[in-house]
């Protein structure tokens, strides 16, 4: 029995160093019979409970037509993509269809089937062609993602209406960034004024500023909070690469954009948890009422004007550009796994995802959707909408895209979130930052 | 005993050992060879090809400033809480270690956190320790300490606070579990001699219970040089990698980076930095076996 044990373990051991082909066939899954069940992944938040009402919708209906159910599996917003890694490295069939991004497409691609019926007119360009890699239209349009200023606006318009007040936000000013700014209505501030208002609106420099801190920054270790850097960084005239595609972030403007985060934080005019902040902490944040205004994902509107969600604040928030004028934009998206054993079946929801009427339910449900006449057609459910269209044209900008721009993403936030909080030599953090940037470029 | 009735004992026990030899086979032997041949191949998610490399992979991580870093962060952190960890356990599982009313209740509730799976327990002070909504900072208000949890010079106290927290009742169990077989009799002739509480705890208790407190410590250090969990949910490793642990580390080169060959590399050598401290445990646990 000895002799077994052993002999079992070796087997296991040795098959253990063999070379893995893998799940679902090397050669990529199979078109399979166009019914049945189809799973799908997405992450929980807006965009899951947008997507979950699609789904009902498709099951009560088309899908019994198309003799398909969807089952839709949410992950946690922070590991989705790392989970579906897993999957797609283990060449898994689990499967059919995957929830990316047009910063992880080109990580993905080889993973992914390309897609070859999608009615780009419906879509904002930007978003279909962020979803590209190497000419192929890797993923469908769901959400486009930009960013906003979501402010207090009954505390702006007071400050604009009020001498006293204007007096002593022109004294704040000098103080903070050394020039006697006049106090903006939120849609024209530059990134000097968003930093005077930090101040303002802090009471540690403001005694009788309403709220405790002018604003919260969302400086986590975190891919996502690269994105809203990135808004300053283009805000101050700089960028990932220069004209001929070569790391750009050891440069002045880098340096500005910088100098905006670390001089707000160590300043005290954001919340000190802003080092651990994110999306939701950014919410909460300004739904409590601490906290006048941020720079947050267009997603986070809607709430804090409902008044079940947000009472302290539901009524008084509006929405403004970023300022400096600059917003990134990405897509979040649905593709096919290369893997999946049931493509024809998965093709036929991606088909109905993809029409208006789908997308009216999306947004009805809370998703901001990548189809301009969809989000005019809705602007009545979330003012946000009309916005988001202007915002995209206007102000919107694209990271380069690139094979491991998502690990650029990554590695942007491990370089950076110290210098962002005042821990780390800003100057030695930039340089970190662009060489490393300069070995993920291809 | 027969022969035959000994080959058939012989026979029972491999077959009873069985399951537990193939769970082993499966989820420990296979995914651990696959592993450590994985470090040995270039594989990414953009080149799931994974052309061989060799030693590349420990080369390029023995050389990553950012591993060295985290390496040096476990294995400070290890080292913190495993010591404060035991030395309050030792003291918790005294305390409990009598009659009292309402023991049972209190030692429900000391168990309580370990019953919490880390990543939850990560999740529940991210809401609790929020300084906008959070009860612990309205409460530390309320008494005039305006204090922020997450701020870079205190996250991480804080997150060596959770770790106790949640794991100081693990070294309590383990040793609370050898006071129950702790020789009594020792303790009241030493009580007799005119001993006192410290010396008897300095001179008896200590000496006779450090196999138990060895293991209870062994164990703890072993799992807080994995700690992922709590760490990666309050922030991810930052500010900066300021608090990025080994299997922080890990995690991010596999499924951030995709760079599972050099995620691989850099298991193994966990792996194999703490394999040889596995006979010292052996040891110690059958030396103790053999003193009467």
């Amino acid at each position: 029995m000895k002799k077994i044990a052993v002999v079992v373990l070796a087997t296991v051991a040795v098959a253990g160093c063999s070379p893995s082909t893998g799940g679902g066939g090397a050669s990529g899954g199979a078109s399979g019979s166009g019914t049945g069940t189809v799973k799908m992944v997405l992450w929980p938040g807006p965009e899951g409970d947008a997507m979950s009402k699609v789904v009902e919708q498709y099951n009560a209906g088309q899908g019994k037509t198309d003799k398909v159910k969807i089952e839709m599996t949410l992950l946690s917003r922070q590991d989705t993509f790392s989970k579906e890694a897993t999957l797609m490295a283990a060449k898994s069939s689990d499967q059919d269809i995957y929830f990316v991004a047009s910063y992880n497409v080109g990580q993905f691609a080889a993973s992914l089937d390309p897609l070859t019926n999608v009615d780009a007119s419906n879509y904002f360009p930007v978003a279909v062609d962020g979803l590209k890699y190497q000419d192929k239209q890797y993923a469908l349009p769901l959400d486009v993602s930009n960013h906003f200023l979501l402010y207090r606006k009954d505390l702006v318009d007071a400050l604009l209406a009020d001498d006293a007040q204007r007096a002593a936000y022109r004294a704040v000013a000098l103080k903070a960034v050394g020039q006697e700014l006049d106090p903006k209505p939120a849609d024209e501030w530059s990134l000097d004024d968003y930093k005077a208002m930090a101040a303002y609106f802090t009471v540690g420099t403001n005694s009788k500023s309403p709220t405790k801190y002018g604003t919260i920054l969302q400086a986590k270790n975190l891919l996502y909070n690269t994105m809203i850097w990135n808004d300053v960084l283009w805000g101050s005239g700089g960028s990932w690469t220069d004209d001929s595609g070569k790391a750009n972030l050891d440069t002045p403007q880098a340096a500005k954009a910088l100098k905006v985060y670390s001089d707000i934080y160590t300043n005290k005019w954001a919340s000190p948890d802003s080092s651990q902040a994110e999306f939701p902490e950014t919410q909460a944040a300004l739904k409590s009422g601490n906290t006048a205004f941020a720079l947050q994902w267009s997603a986070g509107f809607a709430e804090l004007n409902d008044p079940a969600k947000s009472p302290d604040v539901a009524g008084k928030m509006a929405i403004a550009r970023v300022p400096g004028g600059k917003t990134h934009v990405h897509a979040l998206a649905v593709a096919l796994n290369k893997y999946s054993g049931n493509k024809a079946a998965a093709t036929k929801f991606m088909d109905f995802i993809a029409t208006p009427a789908a997308m009216t339910t999306y947004a009805n449900a809370g998703g901001i959707p990548a189809m301009p006449a969809v989000l005019k057609d809705r602007a009545s459910i979330n003012p946000a909408f009309t916005m988001i269209s202007e915002s995209i044209e206007k102000y919107g900008y694209a990271e380069p895209v690139f094979p491991q721009t998502f690990q650029a993403y990554s590695k942007l936030a491990e370089d950076l979130s110290g210098a962002w909080v005042g821990t780390t030599d800003p100057a030695a953090a930039l340089k970190t930052a662009n060489d490393n940037l300069q070995s993920l470029l291809p | 005993m027969s022969a035959s009735t000994q080959a058939g004992a012989g026979r029972a026990k491999w077959v009873l050992a069985s399951p537990l030899i193939v769970f082993a086979a499966v989820f420990v032997a296979f995914p651990l060879f696959q592993g450590i041949q994985t470090s040995f191949y270039g594989l990414t998610l953009q080149d799931p090809a994974a052309p061989w490399v060799g030693w590349q992979n420990f080369v390029d991580l023995f050389s990553s400033p950012n591993f060295l870093k985290a390496a040096r962060f476990t294995v400070g952190f290890a080292l913190v809480v495993t010591t404060i960890e035991t030395v309050l356990g030792f003291a918790l599982a005294l305390l409990m270690n009598r009659a009292f009313p309402g023991k049972k209740v209190i030692f429900t509730f000391l168990l309580l956190p370990i019953m919490i799976a880390p990543a939850l327990l990560g999740v529940m002070f991210r809401l609790l320790l929020n300084g906008d909504i959070g009860l612990v900072p309205a409460l530390l208000s309320r008494v005039g300490l305006d204090v922020s949890l997450f701020a870079p010079d205190t996250i991480v106290p804080m997150i060596v606070l959770l770790d106790i927290l949640q794991w100081t009742p693990f070294t309590f169990l383990i040793i609370y579990a050898g006071l129950q077989s702790f020789p009594t009799d020792l303790v009241e002739a030493a009580q007799i001699d005119g001993a006192g509480r410290w010396r008897t705890l300095v001179s008896i208790t200590l000496p006779i219970m450090k196999p138990i407190i060895f293991a209870a410590v062994f164990l703890r250090l072993i799992d807080a040089i994995r700690t992922f969990d709590v760490i990666y949910v309050l922030t991810a490793g930052g500010p900066g990698t300021s608090t990025t642990t080994l299997s922080i580390f890990v995690y991010k080169t596999a499924f951030e980076s995709g760079n599972f060959g050099l995620a691989a590399a850099a298991s193994t050598v966990i792996m194999v930095a703490l394999i040889p401290l596995v006979p010292v445990l052996v040891k110690r646990i059958a030396r103790s076996e053999k003193r009467p």
